[in-house]
Order: C-alpha cells, then sequence, then structure tokens
C-alpha cells in the first residue's frame, strides 16, 4: 500500500481513497505513523521540493523570535523524556524547527502553541521532516491553511470557537443551553484544543490518533473529537455549575480519553453540513461576504 | 443549585486576572497560591487558565475567581475579553528580565482600557529568589507604582514568598471598595447576589485609598 518510501502511496490512495480513510481511522501502525504522516499532509512533496531550503533558514539566517522560542523550549512537554534534557537532541531540534519556521514565515513568526505541534511531529521524523510537515498544514497543502491560527488576532481560533459554540448548541442543545446560563464560553476551555490540535494537555496514545485522522481529513476531526467528549460526559457536565465545569471540561476522566471509545463516537457525529454553515454565519457576522468589496463593486 | 453551594460559600465573589510577559511566572503564581503548588516544568499558557480560593478579609469570606492568561503579544486576541469585569489584577513582570519591567507600561494601558477605572491593580515583582540575577530594583518598581497609583510587592512563587500576601492584599483592597460603595449607597453588602461578579464601578474612586503596599527585600 506504501510501498519503498512511499512510491506506491500516490498510486494507491487515488484508487482506494475510502480504503486507506477506513485503516487510518484505525490508527496508523506506530513504527510506520512518521512516514505515513508526511505522506497524507504532504509535506514529503514540499521536502523534495525544496532542497537545502530548512538548511538555510536554521543556519544562516536570523529571527526576531529566537528569545522568545528559547524561553518556551524547556516548558514545552517539559515532562517527556524526548524534551526533558536542557540543550539535549530534542529541544536542540524543537528550536531548530520553530526558528526555521519564524523564519520562513516572518509574518506570523513564533506563537506558544506552535512548539506543541512540532514537538509531537519530532517524535516521528527529523526536524526537517517535521518542519515541512508543520509548513503543510499551516499553508495549506492538502487542507484549508491553518496560519490563521497564529496570524495576528488569531482569526481562525475565533472562527472555530464560534463554529464550535454553535455547532455544540445544535449536537447537544441540553448542554448548549447549560453552558449559555452558566456563561461557560469556549475559549474558556477549547482554544487549545484548535491551537495544539489536541497535543497540549491530551494523552499523547489519543493524541497520535487524532493526529492521524487530522493529518488525513483535515481540521473536522478536531470538532468531531471535540463534540464526542462533550456527548460522552453529558449527562455529568450538564449537572455542574460554573467552576467545577470548567474544571472538568479541562480534565476529562480517562475513560473518556480512550481512543477506541472515543473514536467512534467522534466518527458517528457528522459536521460537515454545520461546519460550512457556521463559516458562513460567522463571515457574515463579521462583515466578510465571502468576496471582496473590489469583487463586489466590479460585478454591479 | 443549592447542594453545592453549601461546601462552597462565600460572602464576595471577586473576579481577578493575572497578566504580564510570557514566562515571567504568572501561572505559578496562581497554582502556588490556590494550590500551594509550584512546578519547574510548567507548560507555557495557551488561552487562559482558571483556578480559585477563598480566603477571610476582616468578617467575611472572600473568594476569588482568578483568570490566568497566556502572555504572548498575539494572544491578547483572545485574553483581553476576560479583563472584563474584573475588580483586580496582578501585574507581573520577572525582576530578572528588565524587558517584563518595561512592559508594564504596556499592560497597564492595555488594562485601564478594558476595565473600570476602580480595579484594583498589584504590580508584582516576581523570581525573588533569583537573588544574583536581579535586574530591576525594588525602588524602581516601587517608585513606578507610586507614580501609576498601583499597589506593589514583590514575591517568590518558588519559595512561596510573598505570594499569600499579593493576592490577600488585592482582594483586601477589593473588599474595602465594595463595602464603603455599599454603605455610600446605603446597601447591605451580604446582600449582594451570589454567585456574580461584583462590580466596584461608580462614583467612588478606589485611587484614593491606594497606597504602596509594603514589600520585602
Amino acid at each position: 500500500m506504501i510501498g519503498v518510501g512511499g512510491s506506491d502511496w500516490k498510486h494507491y490512495i487515488r484508487r482506494k481513497p475510502h480504503v486507506v480513510k477506513r485503516r487510518i481511522r484505525k490508527g496508523i501502525p506506530d513504527c510506520l505513523r512518521g512516514l505515513v504522516w508526511q505522506l497524507i499532509s504532504g509535506s514529503r512533496d514540499l521536502l523534495l521540493m525544496n532542497p537545502g531550503v530548512y538548511e538555510q533558514l536554521v543556519i544562516y539566517e536570523t529571527s526576531a523570535s529566537e528569545l522568545d522560542i528559547i524561553r518556551d523550549i524547556s516548558r514545552t512537554f517539559p515532562s517527556h523524556i524526548f524534551f526533558q534534557q536542557r540543550h539535549g537532541p530534542g529541544q536542540r531540534s524543537l528550536y531548530n524547527v520553530l526558528k526555521a519556521y519564524s523564519v520562513f514565515d516572518r509574518e506570523v513568526g513564533y506563537v506558544q502553541g506552535m512548539g506543541f505541534l512540532a514537538g509531537l511531529l519530532l517524535l516521528y521524523m527529523s526536524e526537517e521532516d517535521a518542519f515541512w510537515l508543520l509548513v503543510a498544514l499551516l499553508k495549506g497543502a492538502v487542507h484549508a491553511p491553518m496560519e490563521g491560527l497564529y496570524q495576528v488576532g488569531l482569526p481562525l481560533v475565533q472562527q472555530y470557537l464560534f463554529q464550535l459554540d454553535q455547532l455544540v448548541k445544535e449536537h447537544l442543545p441540553k448542554l448548549g443551553e447549560h453552558f449559555t446560563q452558566e456563561m461557560i464560553n469556549p475559549s474558556m476551555y477549547a482554544s487549545q484544543w484548535f491551537i495544539t490540535v489536541f497535543s497540549y494537555s491530551f494523552p499523547f496514545h489519543l493524541a497520535l490518533r487524532i493526529w492521524d485522522v487530522f493529518l488525513y481529513e483535515g481540521v473536522r476531526i478536531v470538532f468531531k473529537v471535540g463534540l464526542a467528549l462533550l456527548k460522552y460526559c453529558h449527562d455529568d457536565l450538564t449537572k455542574l455549575p460554573f467552576e467545577k465545569l470548567i474544571h472538568a471540561l479541562r480534565n476529562f476522566p480517562d475513560d473518556a480519553m480512550n481512543p477506541d471509545t472515543l473514536l467512534p463516537l467522534a466518527y458517528s457525529i457528522k459536521v460537515s453540513r454545520g461546519l460550512e454553515e457556521t463559516r458562513q454565519e460567522y463571515e457574515k457576522k463579521n462583515g466578510k461576504e465571502g468576496k471582496s468589496p473590489e469583487i463586489e463593486k466590479q460585478l454591479e | 443549585m443549592g447542594a453545592y453551594r453549601a461546601d462552597d460559600d462565600y460572602d464576595y465573589l471577586f473576579k481577578v486576572v493575572l497578566i504580564g510577559d510570557s514566562g515571567v511566572g504568572k501561572s505559578n503564581l496562581l497554582s502556588r497560591f490556590t494550590r500551594n503548588e509550584f512546578s519547574l516544568e510548567s507548560k507555557s499558557t495557551i488561552g487562559v487558565e482558571f483556578a480559585t480560593r477563598s480566603i477571610r478579609v476582616d468578617d467575611k469570606v472572600v473568594k476569588a475567581q482568578i483568570w490566568d492568561t497566556a502572555g504572548q503579544e498575539r494572544y491578547r486576541a483572545i485574553t483581553s475579553a476576560y479583563y472584563r469585569g474584573a475588580v483586580g489584577a496582578l501585574l507581573v513582570y520577572d525582576v530578572t528580565r528588565h524587558v517584563t519591567f518595561e512592559n508594564v507600561e504596556r499592560w497597564l494601558k492595555e488594562l485601564r482600557d478594558h476595565t473600570d477605572a476602580n480595579i484594583v491593580i498589584m504590580l508584582v515583582g516576581n523570581k525573588g529568589d533569583l537573588r544574583h540575577l536581579r535586574a530591576v530594583s525594588t525602588d524602581d518598581a516601587k517608585a513606578f507604582a507610586e507614580r501609576e497609583n498601583t499597589f506593589f510587592m514583590e514575591t517568590s512563587a518558588l519559595e512561596s514568598m510573598n505570594v499569600d500576601n499579593a493576592f490577600t492584599e488585592v482582594l483586601t483592597q477589593i473588599h474595602r471598595v465594595v463595602s464603603r460603595k455599599a454603605l455610600d449607597i446605603g446597601d447591605d453588602p451580604a446582600a449582594l447576589p451570589k454567585g456574580q461578579t461584583i462590580n466596584v464601578g461608580g462614583k467612588d474612586d478606589v485611587s484614593a485609598v491606594k497606597q504602596v503596599g509594603c514589600c520585602s527585600t
């Protein structure tokens, strides 16, 4: 299915996309994860098309974010053995990837949260591979670009939080009503879900399974998993007052974090239509109609 | 609803925010105050965190609902929404990094743009345990606090120095403002609704009672 170095991959994925989707949803074998992630995210192609670029960014360029990055290095997965050693290989790679990205896109630069993406990737691939996967995600090689999570104003975070709010009300009306009454807002619990794609505070074995699907299917799975968590804990959550609710939303019980329970529940939740509608609603609310005023003028 | 209030009884609920540059120790100040914990291996805060603690001020139980915010400037797009309704703020800098003290002015402006004029602000110089690395003198910070009419304290979340004092002082001052205001309008402070943040806004001016708090040297 994959072939040596991924050579058969493109052929296979074109012929049997549903087989690939089904098998990825069951979890990518750990020994293949690094390679498959690079194939499904499109980062392998970016790497091959840009030889020497990463080295250039790491060695010859300087970044305005260097101090910010250094300060966060020891605060990224601090209890993971790979990143624990001060100035060890894990921390050095993490620094290089983040610095390279902050030079690659100076406008975005370095934003807290990126380190968790890069850190997770570095557990499965080399620095250069991790860098290109980060580029593939943020610049949108296969799916919609995610750089809006990190741009000034965090526009995509705001949009996703709005969409999640609406989806909770649609899929879990009783909980949505309870959230409204207790004045719970998604930014109180879900910012990290989007900004770090569940890698910030969720157990690795769950985060990895989410990432398998995320890289193949896109950000939709983040909404699905979020809704599945809320659904799984629904009856408890609807009983809790504000403070306990916030605590519960940041500390889901172990049984809820079991990928073999949570993910099938997530797959069963349909969000495509809801995401499209809420995106349009959000854009309308924020004065964007999908086309710029100039284009509208020309159309008149 | 009544069931959970029983073990959670308080007279006042105050919303307090923790702000300041990234890496100055806001999250550890919060965990030290609310759980008496400190971690050298803490993650950088993404978005906002939340914790509470109740303390006794005079003869009243005051509950602090504390929002800890990500320090990186880009995150203000999310975090500034949390300033709304805050009646107290701990504006934290790192005594070993002068730039974090220089940025206090911008944080102060941010705070004053988004909150009520009567908010109680405490300037907090954290990491006081790193004596050999000190880059901001106590006198400079004290002078700044006096000029800006904020309270001031130096703390160490690691050594648990002055952390309780800093929070307690903020809560005491808020309580003072609220009771004075309640007295002015002839209201019973104990009758204020629970579960809601108390607004200290209005004609009363908290700056009149502000003075620079003590600080450790």
